[in-house]
């Protein structure tokens, strides 16, 4: 038998280093101070980000070819699906443009309104486009992780939207990826208002596999019907106020609870989405320093 | 099958099983961001991958390799931090315990051998994730342990296939 054919050194009999079981709680006790850090006092944030730099580049490589296969996808379509999106968009611009031609009008309005009622001026919304690089595996949560972090400049907390409606908010920014928790969450909420009556609420998701939301403490004889559309509310101080967040499929009223369930479906395309906007975090009003009961002279 | 009737098998090289615990984490990676997206029924390959060099290689896999890979697949999926790592570290303590029986069972039966170790580890995360608040996602998360250990007999096959190469190439046995 030649060389190389059975591993030339033997299993060692009498020194095998720190027994399985040490290694077991030392590593288990690690990961629980990790959960703990996670948690409660925020302090993984280093190491999530130290590890999340190590993996971009292969979140990188694993995601380019998907791009480019839409890409590519998108050279290939035939004449007639080119022609008949072309006139379709065509068509949505007419529709939008009446509408387009008045905003100008209708915000030096509201300005001079607003100026009268001496209110103060919302500032202007600015957002930036990024990718979605893929949806977050995680089988609990409904996430997405972009293309872009804290490098380019993408902060905490900011609402991101698609061209429909609200998509979630930027709830972890690494130094090149960040990780947006979508409406459809079950521990997102979010404050919404109904246009058509202006009642507040709030929508929280359901967590299941199919996106979609509930809107939770609404009195069983409150005015809500399906077909009613959902925008922001804006008290949050996070979402800018009317950004259309979900319409009512369904409102079921029973007599064994005060409250009726009203089933929600987001109007972004919550799932099997591309590019997406990031807005800049809502400046929030400051908030009024609590009364320590000092009584100044 | 039993262990002595086998063919003696070549040493494996350090560096494949690396290669091959990297491609376990881009299989991972690739099958949710361009099929499965977060479907709950998938099965862990870097897991699998990583019990199969534990139960041949305790001396060179471990738990600390099976932390540090459950750390990873932590900020990857963006579950809890710690949350993969204490699944695999147990799973990886409970394969080293068991190591010296399994081989001795043919590749098929060493299915029902493996399939308790992936099921601690789903246990254990799935524990982690309601004590934390989160709801069970959905009933086909069940099937991810079972499809895991399913998969053992090919990736069995895939990973000792360097290792059964003849000792001494010649004409007739190029490989």
């Amino acid at each position: 038998m030649p060389l190389g054919t059975l591993d030339r050194t033997p299993p060692p009999f009498f020194k095998q280093g720190i027994s399985a079981f040490s290694k077991l709680v030392l590593f288990a006790l690690l990961s629980v101070l990790c959960m703990v850090g996670d948690v409660r006092f925020r302090v993984a944030e280093p190491l999530r980000a130290t590890l999340s730099v190590l993996l971009s580049p292969m979140q990188f490589m694993i995601t380019w070819p998907k791009a480019g296969w839409s890409e590519l996808s998108h050279w290939v379509v035939s004449r007639n699906e080119a022609l008949d999106r072309a006139e379709e968009a065509r068509l949505q611009m007419l529709r939008q443009s009446l509408r387009a031609t008045r905003v100008e009008q209708l915000e030096l309005e509201n300005r001079q309104l607003r100026e009268l009622l001496h209110l103060d001026l919302p500032e202007g919304i600015q957002g930036r486009v990024v990718e979605v690089l893929y949806d977050a595996p995680d089988p609990f949560t409904r996430k997405v992780i972009i293309n872009k972090g804290a490098s380019q400049g993408i902060k905490p907390s900011s609402p991101v939207m698609d061209a429909k409606g609200v998509m979630g908010q930027v709830t972890k920014v690494y130094p090149f990826v960040s990780e947006v928790t979508l409406v459809s969450d079950l521990g997102h909420a979010t404050p919404i208002v109904n246009v058509r009556t202006a009642e507040r609420g709030v929508v929280t998701g359901d967590g299941g596999p199919l996106p979609a939301l509930s809107l939770r403490y609404i009195a069983g004889n409150a005015d809500i019907d399906e077909n009613d559309l959902l925008v922001t509310s804006g008290i949050d101080g996070v979402y800018p106020p009317g950004l259309p967040v979900a319409r009512v499929v369904r409102v079921e009223r029973r007599a064994d609870t005060t409250f009726a369930r009203v089933v929600c479906v987001p109007t972004a395309a919550v799932s099997a989405v591309r590019w997406l906007m990031v807005l800049n975090p809502a400046t929030v009003a400051k908030r009024p320093e609590p009364d320590t009961g000092e009584q100044k002279p | 099958m039993m262990l002595r009737d086998r063919q003696l098998l070549l040493p494996v090289k350090p560096g494949f099983i690396v290669m091959t615990l990297v491609a376990a984490f881009l299989l991972d990676m690739g099958l949710s961001a361009w099929w499965a997206g977060n479907a709950a029924w998938r099965p862990d390959f870097t897991a699998l991958v990583l019990a199969f060099w534990i139960v041949h290689q305790p001396t060179r896999v471990g738990i600390g390799a099976a932390f540090f890979l459950g750390l990873f697949t932590d900020v990857h999926v963006s579950a809890l931090l710690g949350q993969h790592a204490l699944a695999y570290t147990v799973m990886a303590y409970l394969a080293v315990m068991m190591h010296r029986r399994v081989l001795w069972f043919s590749v098929r039966a060493q299915v029902l051998q493996v399939l308790p170790l992936f099921l601690v580890a789903w246990v254990i995360s799935l524990t982690v994730r309601l004590a934390m608040g989160d709801a069970f996602p959905d009933p086909t998360y069940l099937l991810s342990p079972v499809l895991q250990a399913l998969a053992w007999p090919l990736v069995s096959e895939l990973m000792l296939a360097p290792q059964r190469r003849a000792p001494d190439p010649d004409e007739n046995r190029p490989l």
